[in-house]
């Protein structure tokens, strides 16, 4: 857990106020609201299908693009370098291509398949870099080697040239956050990013990132389902089930006390080393429910 | 390199099979070419006929023969034409060499680009009116026979506009300078490389298609857009050079049914080219004629799926790299 929460009194670098989210009237998230403040590292976390990686490709308008998905209500508010604040949700297109990649970076969950296999790794960071800033192809490669170094990638020259089935998965995220760092975004929203990689380089990934934060001072979301990687990483913490909100607020609040049934729950299903002393099999956990008074 | 060098032993292996294979197909037919001289001729006498036989070296056994032609191949004597007052085989085809290629390779490339292209912008959205229309079209093109088309075509174009010329590759009465006489040749092409093209028009257009809306729901896509590129970049840059993968394999494949598709065409258009050599050879039981035109098939075939080989290392690093797509 992180010792210093970053103070609160500026207003929030993003908000995002009553979000819902339709699939050809399936509702993936339903009035979500949370503020995230510069600096700070905030973890969306919830089982598979409770609209948490809906949420994070929302704040972009990914979702919307090839897909039959909707934001049906809500405002996703946005304060841009420059002062001013945009509302993600009524924004135009062009608009949104100039915060992508540039204010706002991504980082996926499948380090093996969000690179395009037939470009190589120098060029697909060099295409952000200029697609964003108005330099040339040697600047933006000197500068793609930089960042390269920047996450920590051995032999950065040689790797710029390699194609990304000739690195290793961690490798392959490194020169993911690479990309989504090259531009020195504010937000960076990694949808769980240490979710297909082995518990070390787990370890490494996660490090990387608070060290890059730290560097950088860009505000995080982290989508996970890994109540380890919240407890590592995370200032505060968005519980969701079921499309909806359960529970938010500080991540010792919610690790010491929490109210909602499900957060309880979630947090009773880490398992504790002694645990299990005496015991043949595991507990099994009581079925939540939802409805129960907090 | 290595792989290059044992592909190529590999095609010249396939070249000496379809050769063997070639010649006994031919000779399984009964009668020979002497038998449709003598039949063109009217009346011929049987020493006449048994003089021809083994002038022509037709009295020998088949495995004689086959091995004596073989060892000619090889030496890149393809024989002469019984018919044609025993003109080289090697000298017909290169005459009608052209004409085929330039057919083929237009029809091809046609098809390749609109093809592609439809199907890229289909894929976009797949629900539209344009994308099911290209569904129907694709069903229909690929259901008309290259040769009915070529009718069609020809009724509409030719015989009731007016607007292109009917057959040939070029007006005999045609006088001018070169760019004229390059567009008089691409007003006679324009109609043979549609018909032979429309079938893989929709053929690509289907396949592209499909790949593409494969490639679209892909995770590098969803980074391309994340990355802040347009919808154009997005699909023309990261998209299709994945997308068009499967649709360069289907192409090596499928040269030899153009080259198959050529020779109707050819013959409803009066194209002067090997399909209509072949086409003349069978009529005619011009043995070596055609065995030379089915040789120069197979090698084609052959080269095409070489070239194609080569061009998917080209476009996918993948197979560069490892020789093999799973890395």
């Amino acid at each position: 857990m992180r010792a210093e929460t970053p103070l609160r009194s500026e207003t929030p670098l993003l908000s995002v106020q009553g979000l819902t989210v339709t699939f050809d009237g399936f509702t993936a998230v339903s009035e979500l609201s949370f503020d995230l403040y510069e600096g700070q590292t905030l973890a969306i976390v919830g089982e598979s299908g409770s609209g948490k990686s809906v949420t994070a490709l929302s704040i972009m308008r990914l979702v919307t693009l090839g897909t039959r998905a909707k934001i049906a209500e809500g405002q996703i508010f946005f304060r841009q370098p420059d002062g001013s604040t945009i509302d993600l949700v009524q924004a135009d297109e062009a608009e949104l291509r100039k915060i992508r990649g540039n204010q706002i970076s991504m980082i996926f969950q499948e380090p093996l398949t969000s690179l395009n296999p037939v470009y190589t790794a120098g060029n697909q960071v060099v295409e952000a870099i200029r697609l964003h800033q108005d330099v040339t192809k040697a600047e933006a490669y000197q500068r793609a080697f930089e960042v390269f170094e920047r996450v920590r990638i051995p032999e950065p020259k040689k790797r710029l040239k390699e194609y990304p089935h000739q690195m290793s998965g961690g490798m392959r995220q490194r020169v993911m956050i690479a990309m989504a760092l090259s531009c020195d975004p504010t937000v960076l929203i990694a949808d769980e990013p240490t979710t297909a990689l082995d518990v070390t380089i787990q370890a490494q990934i996660l490090g990387l990132m608070r060290a890059l934060q730290d560097e950088t001072g860009a505000a995080v979301i982290m989508i996970t389902h890994d109540m380890g990687v919240v407890a590592e990483v995370a200032d505060d913490i968005v519980v969701m089930r079921n499309s909806k909100l359960v529970e938010t607020g500080n991540v010792f609040d919610i690790f010491e006390k929490p109210t909602a049934p499900y957060t309880k729950a979630l947090l009773a299903s880490i398992p504790r080393l002694g645990s299990m002393t005496g015991k043949s099999q595991p507990e099994r956990f009581d079925l939540v429910d939802m409805d129960a008074p907090v | 390199m290595k792989q290059i060098a044992v592909r190529i032993l590999q095609a010249f292996g396939l070249v000496l099979a379809v050769i063997v294979l070639n010649f006994m197909l031919v000779h399984l037919a009964p009668g020979d070419a002497v038998d449709a001289l003598a039949g063109t001729a009217g009346e011929m006498s049987p020493e006449t006929t048994e003089r021809l036989r083994a002038q022509y070296g037709l009295d020998e056994p088949v495995t004689t023969q086959l091995v004596t032609y073989i060892g000619n191949v090889l030496q890149g004597d393809l024989g002469v034409s019984i018919g044609n007052n025993n003109r080289p085989v090697t000298e017909m085809i290169a005459e009608r060499l052209w004409p085929t290629v330039l057919l083929s390779i237009t029809a091809l490339s046609f098809a390749i680009l609109v093809g592609v292209f439809v199907g890229t912008l289909a894929a976009r959205r797949p629900e539209s009116g344009f994308s099911h229309f290209t569904t129907v079209f694709a069903l229909v093109g690929f259901a008309m026979p290259a040769f009915w088309t070529g009718y069609l075509l020809l009724i509409v174009f030719s015989a009731k506009l007016g607007w292109l010329p009917v057959s040939g590759m070029e007006d005999l009465r045609f006088r001018g300078g070169w760019f004229a006489q390059q567009w008089d040749v691409a007003k006679h092409l324009f109609l043979p490389a549609l018909a032979l093209g429309l079938i893989y028009i929709a053929a690509y257009s289907r396949l592209s298609r499909a790949s593409m809306l494969e490639v679209l729901e892909s995770d590098y896509v969803r980074t391309a857009r994340a990355k802040g590129l347009g919808e154009r970049s997005v699909l023309f840059k990261h998209a299709l050079r994945n997308g068009v993968i499967p649709i360069v394999t289907v192409m090596g494949l499928q040269f030899g049914a153009i080259l198959s598709g050529a020779i109707l065409v050819e013959t409803v258009f009066s194209w002067p080219g090997v399909g209509r050599l072949a086409f003349e050879a069978v009529v005619e039981r011009d043995t070596n004629v055609l065995l030379g035109v089915l040789f120069l098939v197979s090698l084609a075939v052959i080269i095409a799926n070489f070239l194609t080989d080569l061009l998917y290392r080209f476009i996918d690093p993948r197979i560069r790299v490892s020789g093999s797509a799973n890395g």
